[in-house]
């Protein structure tokens, strides 16, 4: 069963196996064998890795694991390949504006049956104490602005969408 | 007067450090919350929250109006504003004033005059006290320029009008300085509509040294010593300490007595932060006043024993100053870290998102003032700071070896923090040798900001194996295709 899992922006993806034994994850050209186990304390676990007992601090959202480690945090995006394909599509880069950082929606030019030419302001956020404005990608029909003014958004959150277009 | 009922007009970590203090004292305590806000920690520990409203909660807590009408409802005899909001705001206090409520600050002319930096910069100067040589244009701008080379280089030309850095020029030879002030002027028209102008001597590796003072209002001020705040990103804070490296016992008690001398020539009520630019000859000026508690003010109690929120109250109700000088001392040495809900390695990002899971540090020397929860939602709706990681050491090592410790024991999993950024600070030559300016985190960034160890291994595994679904799937194949499986990879 394969995952792609996301480090700091760099991808790897991953495939677990059980042997009969134990768990093996594939990563990085090598296999390794490795178990997990809860331990006393809140998301207290000990994972067992090449002959290493390593305790960690492991909590998980929909999209990510989040794992204290030495000291530091890390976050892990994990994505499952299926679920990449159904997303995937053709073309659709072109039709999302996704936030380029967190932030708040100060006003919406062009709503959802508006017509919009390549270049045209869709909507004002601001991040960083910091106005930035929102244009669309290319000629098209706005299908979708999910946030009203005064809304919070995420990192990559999608701002505004563009029906696909007609061939 | 005595102080019954206390309203806490702010929110997040200060808020929650105001309560405990009050409550300690015998107050009633009331705190302000806006729908949009989950419970914090201040609330758990309130006596009574009251509901304020506004289009976002941002504009609620700075809601003069609404405040003052929160206060009288829940028959609050004071007021405390925190830091931020409200704190710096004489039309505050007026307010409360009229309502016949106390505000726990100074009093409204001295929040005005410093609040006026070019003003508060005029009244220092003649007093006597030093700030930075400079030149003002709007005193005579028939010779603005003959006077600004007098003051000397490096020159720092400012609009007067400004703020936050834009049209400022730094101008290091008489060739240039003419045509830099006609840059200056035209960058201070496009921003601010005021082509006015103002030049300084431009203090190269400044440090940020600031002085913590108490007054009584009645002409007694003392002084709780010094922070060094010059470990900053983007013009803001993130990690201070007391005493600052940088001072011998002579220059810290000449620092110290300036910035009382300033607080006495208000006639200062309450605690309040004179800032100093401190230049590597020791030479040091005039910033600017703060009249409120600052974010820092934990450093100074850890040394100094004093509970400056205690003294505070204490000031608001009347009862005066409850230490003299020679009893207030400097013992050990303390460090204050500034958790803050940010991306270090992209450009101090704001990160959002919910803290799944949270574990603070604890032991001895060891506090945290905290605003979040377990399951608080970080937004941008405030400030990104999420907490603050106190330590104190009987010397500078042994606060720096308790910090790293302890900010490496803060867990917060669900919402990127600077955590690391601050634990890699911490264990950078030229912070632990005290040889920093306010430019230090920009110079160093490339070191501060490197991965640390490879655990990449650990943390895929970590990842795989707490997949609940992937596990799962991996289990419901039956034995000879799992070995199958296993060969095919």
């Amino acid at each position: 069963m394969r995952r792609l899992l996301e480090i700091r922006g760099e991808e790897f993806p991953i495939w677990l196996a059980h042997t009969g034994k134990g768990y093996v994850v594939h990563a990085r050209g090598r296999a390794v064998h490795c178990s997990l186990t809860r331990s006393h304390g809140k998301g207290a676990f000990l994972l067992e890795l090449d002959g290493r007992s390593i305790p960690l601090r492991l909590t998980v959202s929909k999209t990510a694991t989040f794992i204290h480690l030495y000291g530091r945090a890390y976050e892990i995006g994990r994505t499952d390949p299926a679920d990449q394909q159904v997303e995937g599509g053709t073309g659709t880069g072109q039709d999302k504006i996704l936030a380029p950082m967190p932030g708040v929606v100060v006003s919406v030019a062009a709503g959802p049956g508006d017509r919009v030419g390549k270049g045209q302001t869709i909507l004002v956020i601001e991040s960083m104490k910091l106005e930035t404005t929102l244009s669309a990608p290319r000629d098209g029909v706005v299908a979708e602005v999910p946030f009203a003014p005064g809304e919070g958004f995420g990192l990559k959150d999608v701002l505004a969408r563009l029906a696909p277009e007609e061939e | 007067m005595p102080i019954h009922k206390l309203l806490v007009a702010n929110r997040g970590e200060i808020a929650a450090r105001i309560v405990r203090t009050a409550r300690a004292r015998g107050l009633a305590v009331a705190v302000l919350r806006h729908r949009n806000e989950l419970t914090g920690s201040a609330h758990l520990i309130a006596d009574e929250v009251v509901e304020v409203e506004g289009p976002t909660p941002v504009a609620a807590y700075l809601d003069i109006d609404q405040i003052v009408a929160a206060a009288r409802r829940v028959c609050a005899d004071a007021v405390h504003p925190g830091y931020g909001f409200l704190a710096e705001n004489a039309a505050f206090v007026r307010a409360l004033d009229a309502a016949g409520i106390m505000f726990v600050g100074p009093t409204e002319d001295v929040i005005d005059l410093m609040g006026d930096k070019v003003r508060a910069r005029a009244f220092v100067a003649e007093r006597g006290f030093p700030v930075a040589p400079a030149a003002i244009e709007d005193d005579d701008p028939t010779n603005f320029v003959e006077r600004a080379r007098v003051v000397g280089f490096p020159l720092l030309i400012k609009p007067s009008a400004g703020g936050g850095g834009k049209g400022m020029r730094v101008v290091r030879e008489d060739a240039s300085l003419e045509a830099e002030i006609e840059t200056a002027r035209r960058e201070g028209k496009r921003y601010f509509g005021d082509g006015r102008l103002f030049a300084e001597r431009y203090i190269e590796r400044p440090r940020h040294i600031e002085v913590q003072v108490v007054g009584d209002g009645r002409g007694n001020v003392v002084h709780c010593w010094e922070r060094e705040c010059s470990i900053q990103r983007r013009f803001q804070k993130i990690i201070e300490e007391t005493p600052s490296p940088a001072l011998n016992p002579e220059q810290r008690a000449e620092i110290c007595k300036t910035a009382a001398g300033i607080a006495r020539a208000v006639n200062y009520r309450g605690a309040g932060t004179v800032e100093f630019i401190y230049a590597p000859d020791g030479a040091f000026y005039f910033l600017e006043m703060n009249t409120r508690l600052q974010v820092e003010h934990p450093v100074t109690e850890m040394v100094t024993g004093i509970d400056l929120v205690a003294e505070q109250l204490r000031i608001a109700a009347g009862g005066g100053l409850s230490h003299a000088q020679a009893e207030i001392r400097q013992t050990g040495h303390a460090i204050e870290l500034r958790i803050c809900a940010e991306d270090a390695s992209a450009d101090f990002r704001p990160a959002i998102g919910e803290v799944l899971l949270m574990e603070e540090p604890q032991g001895p020397g060891v506090r945290v003032d905290s605003g979040i929860l377990e399951g608080s939602k970080v937004t941008t709706d405030f400030d990104p700071m999420l907490a603050k990681l106190i330590v104190h050491g009987p010397d500078r090592a042994a606060a720096i070896a308790r910090a790293r410790a302890a900010v490496q024991d803060y867990v917060i999993l669900g919402v990127t923090t600077n955590t690391g950024y601050l634990d890699a600070i911490l264990a950078h030559p030229r912070f632990l040798a005290g040889d920093v300016s306010t430019g230090f985190l920009a110079e160093e960034a490339p070191v501060l900001t490197a991965p640390g160890d490879d655990v990449t291994d650990i943390l895929l595994a970590a990842a795989a194996l707490s997949d609940v679904r992937l596990v799962r799937a991996v289990d419901e194949i039956p034995e000879m295709h799992r070995l199958m499986g296993a060969w095919r990879n």
